[in-house]
């Protein structure tokens, strides 16, 4: 296994998906950040716009707006490429075994998302030092880390329909726009008081520590494990079956 | 010889076709077996299933002895192949795409890599990214990945696709190379007869997914003996004056003063003389074609192969 991460860390070298994700993960800190500083210096009377705030926001857009799309895009890349350049009869005749191939790619996964959720989360901190935010202190810093952290768990977490949908569909497209699709229940969701039932909104509000009253914490935490479970096993079965062209 | 690779009744069905059909094949240790067959054939649907890629309908596999799908692990670690037109990660060296291969199954051995290049020709290309690679280049970088892990069995899907005149002729060479030095069993498929003539110890002719023959070349060109054919005015008094003067009795007579000589084939020009000189007039002279390709035709039916 070792070995197999080794490969899919080399399959990434030269790659321009690495850097188009970055910029995908500064998006959230700098609009944010660039945003509030903005506010802050033009309106009168001055108002002021905490450190804790940013970092609010930049975790919010990250998970429920920016996170979805932007990691779906890696996930329909790390499977979609396999069939795009025909690697993955080579690969299964190696053999690598079709269970190890979906583990390592996941564990890719979890790896690139963690690397830009503390892109996001350190970013936000420089940008926030440098425009002179108030009330930073180490707590706070901790404190979000942990919360972009969690953010960045939920989602992967919640990424394993995806990875059934580019597996079956072999293709970016399809993979994109399910995640599109679900960007958008979350923003049509984030008024709604139900929204806890939504795996990726709850993700959100878990993340963030907003979830809403209406519904007992374990009813979220089990809709997005089961959510994860069943595209886990589904994923995997279908793939352990299906016909290599 | 005991086969290494050996199907019994393999079949693949999809919807209402057929593509592989009952198909039943025996690639004995050592030996290039030439996989033949036109279009659609059926070819690469049953190289995929000899590799675990594709689940067959129904048929057993045995590859070294053991069932295939018991084993599959172990015994796809001995082989080494390429299906269809070989895929790498574009953005990656020749170096770096073998690398991938050889981490995954641990092969530790110093210069596996740059031998299995050096072998296809392609160890100058170290800068080069495969994105960049000709259709040729590719090809061979496809022999090469199939090689680095020392594999005791070859299985190639049409390798020479895609390859110029020179270029399939390298290949060939290169194969019948690895064959003879390293003892590597092949399995080669493709659609051009005479490229498998070439190579070949064991041809299968599959059409339509069924195995219509399988023969070594041995038998074969047995069995398509050349000849020479004489027409001449009188055959009667040809064929005595053949068995007199020559002492040939492989010949046969047939219509309109055609005699067909199996034997001496050397001697037709002292032959013509022997006829002239006794006033039998001779119309025509002709060596037998190489029935190779009739024989080709026949078994599959249709004008043109492929
Ligand atoms: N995934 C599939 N679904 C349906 N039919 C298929 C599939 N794959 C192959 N076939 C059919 O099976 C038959 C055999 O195809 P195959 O690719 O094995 O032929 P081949 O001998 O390799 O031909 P070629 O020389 O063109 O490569 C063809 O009729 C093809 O249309
Ligand atoms: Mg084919």
């Amino acid at each position: 296994m070792v070995n197999l991460l080794y490969t899919e860390l080399l399959k990434l070298k030269r790659s321009k998906m690495f850097l188009i994700s970055i910029l995908g993960s500064v998006v959230a800190p700098f609009m944010v950040v660039v945003a509030s500083y903005v506010h802050m210096k033009t309106e009168n009377p001055a108002q002021l716009i905490t450190f804790d705030e940013i970092f609010y926001e930049t975790n919010l857009y990250t998970v429920l707006i920016i996170g979805v799309p932007l990691y779906g895009v890696i996930t329909a890349y790390l499977f979609g490429r396999e069939y795009l350049e025909d690697t993955l009869k080579n690969l299964l005749t190696i053999p690598v075994s079709r269970i190890s191939y979906i583990m390592s790619k996941l564990v890719i996964l979890f790896m690139w998302i963690m690397l830009l959720t503390l892109v996001s989360w350190g970013l936000t901190l420089f940008l926030g030092i440098l425009g002179q935010f108030e009330g930073l202190s180490t707590l706070l810093i901790v404190e979000y880390l942990g919360r972009f952290i969690a953010g960045g768990v939920l989602v992967f977490i919640l990424s394993t329909p995806i990875v059934l949908v580019a597996v079956v569909m072999k293709n970016y497209v399809p993979t994109i726009i399910l995640t599109i699709v679900i960007t958008l229940i979350n923003v049509m969701s984030a008024n709604s008081e139900h929204r806890a039932l939504f795996p990726w909104a709850a993700a959100g509000d878990i993340a963030n520590g907003t979830l809403q009253p209406t519904y007992p914490a374990e009813i979220s935490y089990t809709i997005i494990f089961i959510t994860s479970i069943i595209g886990f096993i589904v994923a995997n079965v279908y793939f352990k079956k299906v016909d290599i062209h | 010889m005991s086969a290494i690779i050996k199907t019994t009744n393999l079949t693949k069905v999809y919807g209402n076709q057929t593509s592989v059909d009952h198909l039943s094949m025996s690639v004995k240790q050592g030996e290039i077996y030439g996989f033949l067959g036109r279009n659609g054939a059926g070819k690469t649907t049953t190289i995929r299933m000899l590799l675990g890629l594709i689940k067959p309908t129904i048929g057993e596999i045995e590859i070294f002895g053991e069932n295939l799908f018991k084993n599959q692990k172990e015994i796809l670690r001995r082989i080494g192949s390429m299906v269809e037109v070989p895929g790498f990660y574009e953005n990656l060296t020749a170096k770096e795409n073998l690398l991938i291969n050889s981490k995954i199954m641990g092969i530790y051995k110093k210069n596996a890599i740059e031998e299995a290049l050096e072998i296809v020709g392609l160890q100058d290309e170290t800068k080069k990214l495969v994105g960049k690679y000709s259709l040729g280049m590719k090809q061979r970088l496809g022999i090469a990945r199939a090689l680095v892990h020392y594999p005791e069995v070859l299985i190639l899907d049409e390798p020479t696709n895609g390859l110029d005149p020179i270029g399939i002729k390298e290949m060939r060479r290169l194969i019948k190379l690895l064959a003879e030095e390293r003892n590597i069993t092949i399995l080669i498929s493709s659609h051009i007869l005479s490229e498998i003539e070439q190579l070949a110890d064991t041809m299968g002719i599959i059409h339509g997914g069924k195995l219509l023959e399988e023969v070594t070349f041995d038998d074969l060109r047995k069995r398509n003996r050349r000849y020479i054919e004489f027409q001449v005015s009188n055959d009667n008094k040809a064929v005595m004056l053949l068995e007199k003067h020559f002492n040939i009795f492989d010949y046969e007579a047939h219509d309109d003063g055609n005699i067909r000589v199996y034997s001496y084939l050397g001697q037709r020009g002292k032959m013509n003389k022997l006829f002239v000189q006794n006033d039998i007039e001779v119309f025509k002279i002709t060596m037998s074609e190489d029935k190779l390709e009739d024989y080709f035709t026949n078994l599959v039916g249709g004008g043109t192969i492929g």
